[in-house]
């Protein structure tokens, strides 16, 4: 067996801030000779361009796409030079810019996702967006409002999103007509997605795939116009201290999955994502719930076999509240222990990466939306959507969503651990237990770890 | 040369033969491992900076939950379905194949490559393996009528699941450890044990596995020892569910630290699962090793 | 054995073999399959021709010849260092005496036991300080001393028959001689056992070449392969056709060591 697992090792540098801060001998983060921006911003002339590093989590071909439009804006002017860095997955990301923060081997300009926003902002160790928006009056008019206000604290911009996705409705068309029902008209509601899986699960196709993707349950809260966790979301000042997971909107959820399930019109897929959408591709489910950030693959998948559709994700029968969306991907932050120029430099950045060309090339390349209207116009963007149709409905559930503190999605910085009571708690109730006693022994996980998170977050 | 000077010269080469090593661990095992236990007697915020000192509070808060004993159980149980089952399959492999010929060869690869492959790649393989429609052992399943089974969604098989593939993976270096164990058997000594008109049973039992037992006695100690430290696999194939099933220390442990970002209970965490390994070693050792035969 | 119980054990053999190696050759057939391919069912258990376009995009998307380059010379480095710190602590744990032995021989087998989640932010702080991140140094270093190689060096030390020794210590042999003329000489196949090990442990490292170096130029093989996966939807052909390239190297590596294993002398022939 192996005994030394260097590759099982994972992110644990958060320890490193611990001990940056004791300075205990060994960490001296002063003379650490790593980034190359803080030896230009000493001594920046009126010449010298400003060199800041920018850590991001894409990876594969997006990632491709990111550097070409860092090369393109380091083409397009002479003051700022950017240099872009994988820094692995979201929470290697994360683990690593913690154990580097307050030391000069940090990027100026950091890649975060959604769920860390709140431990971003708690951190201390950024500048809002919206400081330097105030500053230089910076029109953001034509930026989604629908996604600017997930990132939105306290009516404050802290990071600038770049990288938008939407939870959507995906379903076989050809299964659909095969089973006689509309394949141009997707269920709308939880019934409406029961009665077709019953109808389409048959001959070796199972009507829904159900994954346990926390997402899902968080879109679900944000559509029906339901709070996820106590105090307005945790977004109006004072910080959440109760998960209403167990809630009713919840419990309706989950016995929505469960009874599928349970009656075998729906097949269950475990946590993973990707499982769910290759039972899709390969013809064997007729539904799901996903990421438009699938979209392009999912398309592709199914090239030559069937015809993918797309709508709204689905909500419960005379829900009556406004909702919305509950924005997912990530976005870009300012890290404040960086000089005022290399700051200034990252908000050139940041401006022109929110820059319609810009968001069109990267909304083509990778299939995340646009974060700006003004990508709508762009030529390319249009190509697009008569190359891929099922992104529309996408985009008009997007403009659909009414803004409120349910939509504007849940802000804690326990999200994470959250996230894996909740996935527990639905594992229990496939396993037998109810809807509502798992999902009341999740919140009450949840609730417990928020106060130790508020406790020790002073 | 005195006698004294003898022992004193005997020493130095002793220490200074331990020097490289002792230098390497001091600098990046010991003094993390000291610095951990600094940490685990804090409380510390979400950045990872410490708030207050709280003694032993973070190890008493472990060692009273039933989520740790539970995932305790949960690691004994991983650790009973995969080292039993790789040493034997080992064992029978490495005896049937270790003689020279050109058949062997390609056995003794085959064997051996699961050694070729990073945990965290064969994870991800064996995940696409399991997958619940579109996976292989599924559709072998479905040609002999069997229906299919939830591998990694049941919380019955779940732990099952996860064991067959780290059998799968720790065969390979097992099997080369036994193998190159065979090898160091001086062959004189079968050839007399043919002459006594052995069998090749009892030449096995007699002195193939006797000879063996200093690799052997290593080898059941490293898979304890990496058994209770697996991560990986848990990790990509499972995420410790469902409902806990696969929930073992370690992952535990990472989960505390380095996602809800506890690093005081994290590292309380894994001084008590370091304690639990070194108790088991001990008792391995003061077991086994008067056992082992060392000519 | 009669002819029908080595008829059965090769029957058995084949079978195992077949269970062993189907889970790599997966990962090398569906690396040469098309999304379509790999996404249909019943699923393709072989590729519908030679496909090298996944292969292709792996190189299109990560810089293969440098990160294999900087793999090599990190495992390499490692599994050299392996051999030399490891051999030298065993022999002496085998051989020499010397006081508080059973002592350091815990020390050592412990540190196998430490949890790795608890020493790889200071080691960051250390290397940090002295400089050496973005450094093959930083990437080699922290790996030299190995206690899981010590007691593997160890076990096999002492399966070797004590007259040896004694007759070279008659003979006026000191612990060097020893060491490099009959104990290393003797215990070959741990060498290439252990060498085999520390490789491909080294070659799979991923986290700690992460934290460690900003520059990807400066990176290693793992890291090419989470590279190739995204967050929204995987396409596991290019993935694996990932996996498969970087497990090429440790198993043509590990076919050498086998032919140096099954070619090693053992110690009948040197009885004489």
């Amino acid at each position: 067996m192996k005994a030394i697992n260097w590759k099982m090792a994972l992110p644990v540098l958060a320890l490193a801030n611990v001990l940056v801060i004791q300075g205990c001998g060994t960490s001296n983060s002063a003379n650490t000779p790593n980034s190359a921006a803080s030896s230009n911003a000493a001594d920046t002339s009126n010449e010298a361009p400003v060199t800041i590093n920018w850590w991001h989590a894409m990876s594969g071909t997006n990632g491709k796409v990111l550097d070409q439009i860092v090369k393109d804006f380091n083409a397009s002017q002479s003051h700022v030079v950017v240099k872009a860095t994988f820094q692995g997955a979201y929470d290697e990301l994360l683990n690593k810019v913690k154990a580097t923060m307050g030391s000069k081997s940090g990027p100026a300009l950091v890649q975060m996702n959604d769920v860390n926003t709140r431990f971003m902002i708690d951190s201390q160790a950024i500048t809002p967006v919206q400081t330097l928006i105030d500053r230089d009056k910076y029109d953001i008019s034509e930026l989604e409002p629908n996604i600017l206000n997930y990132y939105t604290v306290n009516n404050q911009l802290y990071s600038m999103p770049f990288n938008t996705s939407n939870d959507i409705f995906y379903y076989n068309k050809d299964l659909f007509k095969a089973a006689g029902l509309d394949p141009e008209k997707p269920p709308a509601t939880f019934e409406e997605v029961e009665a077709a899986a019953k109808a389409l699960t048959k001959d070796g196709v199972t009507g829904y795939a159900f994954y346990i993707e926390p997402w899902d349950m968080e879109q679900s809260f944000a559509k029906q116009g339901e709070l996820y966790v106590n105090n307005d979301n945790g977004r109006s000042g004072e910080a959440a201290t109760e998960s209403l997971m167990n809630s009713e909107a919840g419990v309706k959820t989950l016995s929505f999955w469960k009874d599928m399930i349970d009656n075998k019109n729906a097949q269950f897929f475990g946590r993973v994502s990707a499982d769910a959408q290759k039972a899709f591709t390969a013809g064997k489910v007729a539904m799901l719930t996903g990421s438009t950030g699938a979209l392009r693959g999912m398309v592709e998948g199914a090239k030559g076999k069937f015809e993918v559709g797309t709508g709204f994700f689905p909500i419960p029968a005379g829900s009556s509240k406004e909702g919305g969306v509950a924005i997912g991907g990530g976005s870009n932050w300012i890290m404040n222990d960086k000089s005022q120029e290399e700051q200034d430099a990252a908000w050139e950045f940041i401006k022109y990466l929110s820059s319609a060309k810009v968001q069109a090339l990267w909304h083509v390349s990778t299939g995340y939306f646009p974060t700006t209207t003004a990508a709508y116009d762009e030529q390319i963007v249009k190509d697009n959507l008569v190359k891929y149709p099922q992104f529309n409905a996408a985009v008009e559930q997007l403009h659909q969503s009414k803004s409120n503190y349910a939509s504007q999605g849940a802000s804690l910085g326990v999200f994470q651990e959250m996230r894996n009571f909740y996935s527990t708690a639905v594992e229990e109730a496939i396993n037998g237990a109810s809807p509502q006693e798992a999902l009341d022994k999740a919140a009450k996980s949840s609730t417990e770890a928020i106060q130790k998170y508020n406790d020790t977050n002073k | 040369m005195t006698s004294r000077l003898r022992k004193f010269k005997e020493a130095a080469f002793g220490y200074g033969f331990l020097l490289p090593s002792l230098a390497g661990f001091s600098v990046f095992l010991f003094y993390p491992f000291l610095k951990s236990f600094y940490l685990s007697l804090h409380s510390m915020n979400p950045r990872g900076q410490i708030v207050e000192f709280v003694g032993f509070d973070n190890f008493i808060d472990i060692l009273t939950s039933d989520h740790f004993y539970q995932s305790l159980k949960t690691t004994f149980f991983f650790a009973l379905l995969t080292i039993p089952a790789c040493i034997f399959i080992a064992v029978c492999l490495a005896l049937l194949t270790y003689k020279k010929n050109k058949i062997n060869l390609i056995f003794q690869l085959i064997f051996a490559s699961t050694i070729a492959v990073p945990i965290g790649n064969a994870s991800v393989i064996w995940k696409l393996l399991f997958h619940p429609t579109a996976g292989m052992f599924n559709y072998f399943l479905s040609l002999f009528g069997i229906s299919p089974v939830g591998w990694l969604t049941n919380p019955a098989y779940a732990l099952l699941s996860v064991s067959m593939m780290t059998v799968w993976i720790s065969i390979g270096f097992t099997y080369l450890l036994l193998l190159s164990g065979i090898k160091g058997i001086p062959e004189d000594l079968y050839e007399s044990a043919k002459i006594d008109g052995a069998g090749s049973f009892s030449i096995v039992r007699r002195i193939t596995l006797p000879l063996l037992s200093p690799v052997l006695f290593f080898i059941s100690v490293i898979s304890v020892i990496s058994a209770l430290q697996s991560f990986s696999q848990i990790n990509i194939l499972t995420e410790g569910g469902p409902v806990n099933s696969t929930n073992v220390v370690v992952y535990d442990l990472y989960q505390e630290a380095f996602v809800n970002y506890r690093f005081g209970t994290g590292s309380a965490q894994a001084i008590i699962l370091f304690l639990i390994i070194l108790l088991f070693t001990i008792i391995q050792f003061r077991l086994s090793e008067r056992k082992v035969h060392y000519s | 054995m009669s002819k029908i119980q080595r008829t059965a054990v090769l029957i058995i053999l084949i079978l195992a073999s077949a269970a062993i190696i189907y889970p790599i050759f997966y990962a090398f057939a569906s690396a040469m399959m098309t999304s379509a391919e790999i996404d249909s069912y019943p699923p393709h258990i072989f590729p519908s021709g030679f496909n090298l376009d996944n292969y292709k995009s792996v190189f299109a998307v990560v810089p293969v010849a440098q990160f294999l380059l900087n793999s090599f010379v990190v495992a390499i480095a490692i599994t050299v260092g392996h051999l030399i710190t490891a051999s030298f602590a065993a022999y002496a744990f085998a051989f020499i005496r010397f006081p508080l032995k059973s002592f350091f021989f815990a020390l050592f087998l412990a540190t196998i036991m430490i949890p790795w989640e608890v020493t790889m932010i200071p080691n960051f702080l250390t290397i940090r300080s002295w400089g050496w991140t973005d450094s093959y140094w930083g990437l080699i270093l922290p790996f030299l001393a190995t206690g899981f190689g010590t007691f593997l060096f160890r076990q096999f030390f002492m399966q070797l028959p004590k007259d040896i020794f004694e007759a070279a210590k008659m003979d006026g042999m000191g612990h060097f001689g020893i060491f490099l003329r009959i104990a290393l000489p003797l215990t070959r196949s741990a060498s290439v056992t252990l060498a085999v090990y520390s490789f491909i442990g080294a070659w799979n490292m991923y986290l700690w070449p992460l934290l460690i170096t900003n520059e990807e130029s400066m990176r290693t093989v793992q890291i090419g392969v989470t590279m190739l996966q995204f967050e929204d939807f995987t396409s596991w052909n290019l993935v694996l056709a990932g996996l498969a390239l970087m497990m090429l190297p440790p198993l043509l590596l590990l076919v050498l060591g086998l032919k140096q294993l099954v070619g090693n002398l053992t110690m009948g022939a040197l009885k004489g």
